[in-house]
């Protein structure tokens, strides 16, 4: 089993200029494989079709978090209508000042345990899968790595590929 | 080779070595100006040319305290920010900042006089880098709770925490630098710069009242959110908060009485950084270390290595005799000429590089002045204190001039601009320069007054 077997083929991708609102939506309606079912998150894009970041349900929720607030313990002192009042001055921000820069990918001719190695090491829950080219050609995401290798020790795996 | 005494007299004779220390000083001092490259990086790749170039042997680097690092300022600094990581998280900080906020009723501007003059108060008893780090991002979280501009409560932190550290002998790098240089202990800070800082805040609270007094607004119900706050919840763990206050006590009562119990400030802050971490219990020593601000400290390190170059090679002596020439051995003129000259260096370059150029250039300028005296004699001078006194109020207030004056307001513009509040070279200029020259105003009188007309 590689990479390219368990990968979603890349349906939707962000720009960099997008706003976090544009970016939200698309999050939301998502396909995964082939059901519209939303995704945690999806590999940006530039105008060549390059992956240059990821901006996945963490960079959202750090979009809304002020960074003076991970200097102090301020926590306790917060009030009630804070993050929704963040949330939206967030919305207006573009893409590429909230997403990831620094992207783990796997090749798609990558071994499964590879895969899983990456994912953690790095702590991510999803991996853009790249062609010989470097070019995104689909999405490789935890839930599913998880689903085979579950079936496995079921034994359930053969004949399901 | 100069000789001591010959000095003033002897045409200078300038050899390769003088010639290449001198680019080494210059072209680091100009890169770290540009900011075109880390000031850290700079200093410590310059510093390995002066020992690689054989300016300086290593020895002399590391071993000689006129030459080279001076460990009386590492440590203090080290030791310092040790006591500080293992008192951050009992939660005193924001205990502090949330009862400051508290006293300022949620009105914007009481809010900004309080925090200012808190801001002053651990800024002279704390260093300016960690007072800062501690004060801004509270400043920024009320700033955001009563929905008003925080760039104005950012800017009047930064002013503040320098005019605060100008008061003791640990609040400002540059005031260590010069106790560490001139052999002054805590009292003389005390006793020589602090009525001065006290009288500079009261004119700074009315400076700021002129400039945002009217200005700030907020609803009455965003006060609500201030005022709801309890502060009592911020203290996460008691025990450790007694351990460390009663270690700041001791470090603080050692700090009074070093010059009379013969000890080095290093000495003492070194016993509480060690007193402290035995009273601890379950912290992660690699994390509480890690913390230290080793960019700064490297930054120390390497400077005073470059400098330990220049004078080595006789330029910083040069730099001395023009001095000397320059005012006519005229001391009172000489002292204004420091105040007013470092104010604006060190609101131009950073006034840590400053210091560390002009200690030793104040030591020469005395070695020609009283050839036959040395030590205490000599570092203590009657009429060599005010321009100690002069150096460390025009090196700290000036400071204020721009944003890269301080490395307080280089810290500040930094988390600023990180949550997305931009401020400007220009508008902190337009706040700064002005403070810097009335504070400097008010400074220069205080020390013509007090040294040169009443002689106490």
């Amino acid at each position: 089993m590689k990479a390219n077997d368990l990968m979603i083929p890349l349906h939707e991708y962000l720009k960099p200029d997008d706003t976090l609102r544009e970016a939200v939506k698309l999050l939301r309606i998502a396909k995964r494989g082939e059901e519209a079912v939303g995704v945690k998150g999806l590999p940006v894009l530039d105008e060549k079709e390059k992956l240059i970041g990821m901006l996945s349900m963490g960079d959202i929720l750090k979009s809304v978090y002020p960074s003076y607030m991970s200097l102090m313990n301020l926590g306790d002192f917060t009030w009630d209508g804070m993050a929704e009042e963040f949330a939206k001055k967030a919305a207006e921000k573009k893409v590429k000042d909230v997403m990831t820069r620094k992207v783990i990918t796997v090749r798609d001719n990558a071994s499964l345990m590879e895969c899983i190695d990456h994912m953690l090491k790095n702590n991510v829950k999803r991996v853009p899968v790249l062609n010989k080219e470097n070019r995104v050609v689909g999405m490789l995401y935890e839930r599913d790595i998880f689903n085979f290798i579950t079936k496995e020790m079921l034994d359930e795996a053969e004949g399901s590929r | 080779m100069i000789h001591e005494s010959t000095a003033v007299l002897q045409p200078f004779v300038a050899d390769t070595s003088f010639w290449v220390a001198t680019a080494i000083f210059v072209i680091a001092y100009g890169v770290i100006i540009s900011e075109k490259l880390h000031k850290t990086v700079i200093a410590v790749f310059a510093a390995s040319l002066m020992l690689v170039l054989k300016i300086l042997e290593q020895h002399e680097a590391f071993h000689i305290e006129e030459l080279g690092v001076d460990w009386n300022v590492i440590f203090l600094l080290i030791s310092m920010m040790i006591i500080i990581n293992l008192m951050k998280p009992t939660g005193i900080f924001e205990y502090i900042a949330i009862k400051s906020a508290k006293w300022g009723k949620g009105e914007p501007f009481r809010i900004m006089v309080v925090f200012s003059i808190v801001t002053a108060v651990l800024s002279a008893l704390l260093d300016n880098i960690t007072t800062v780090l501690l004060i801004v991002p509270v400043t920024i979280f009320i700033a955001d709770a009563l929905e008003v501009d925080p760039i104005p409560y950012l800017i009047s932190c930064a002013l503040a925490s320098n005019i605060g550290g100008t008061a003791t002998l640990i609040g400002d790098p540059p005031n260590i630098m010069i106790a560490s240089k001139a052999h002054l202990n805590f009292m003389d800070f005390i006793y020589n710069l602090t009525p001065v800082v006290v009288v500079l805040m009261i004119v700074y609270i009315l400076v700021i009242k002129l400039i945002w007094g009217k200005k700030l607004k907020t609803k009455e119900e965003l006060k609500k959110r201030i005022m709801q706050m309890d502060e009592r919840e911020a203290i996460k763990d008691p025990v450790m908060l007694k351990k460390s206050l009663v270690v700041l006590a001791v470090v603080f009562a050692g700090f009074v009485f070093h010059g009379a119990l013969n000890f080095q400030p290093a000495t003492i802050a070194l016993f509480g950084a060690g007193l402290l971490l035995l009273l601890s219990k379950n912290h992660d020593l690699r994390y509480i270390l890690a913390e230290i601000e080793w960019p700064t400290i490297f930054f120390f390190i390497g400077l005073f290595i470059i400098v330990g170059g220049v004078v080595k090679v006789g330029m910083i002596k040069w730099m001395s005799v023009q001095v000397i020439n320059l005012t006519q051995g005229n001391l009172f003129a000489t002292s204004m000429v420091v105040m007013w000259f470092s104010a604006f260096a060190s609101a131009i370059i950073d006034n840590i590089p400053y210091v560390a150029t002009m200690t030793p250039l104040i030591i020469n300028m005395a070695e020609q002045m009283w050839p036959n005296l040395s030590g205490a004699q000599l570092l203590h001078h009657p009429d060599l204190m005010p321009l100690w006194w002069s150096l460390a109020l025009g090196a700290c207030l000036g400071g204020n001039g721009t944003a890269i004056g301080a490395s307080a307001n280089v810290i500040i513009v930094g988390i600023s601009e990180k949550a997305g509040n931009r401020i400007t070279f220009l508008k902190f200029m337009a706040y700064g320069m002005p403070v810097m020259i009335i504070t400097v105003i008010v400074a220069t009188l205080y020390v013509w007054l007090r040294y040169y007309v009443l002689g106490i």
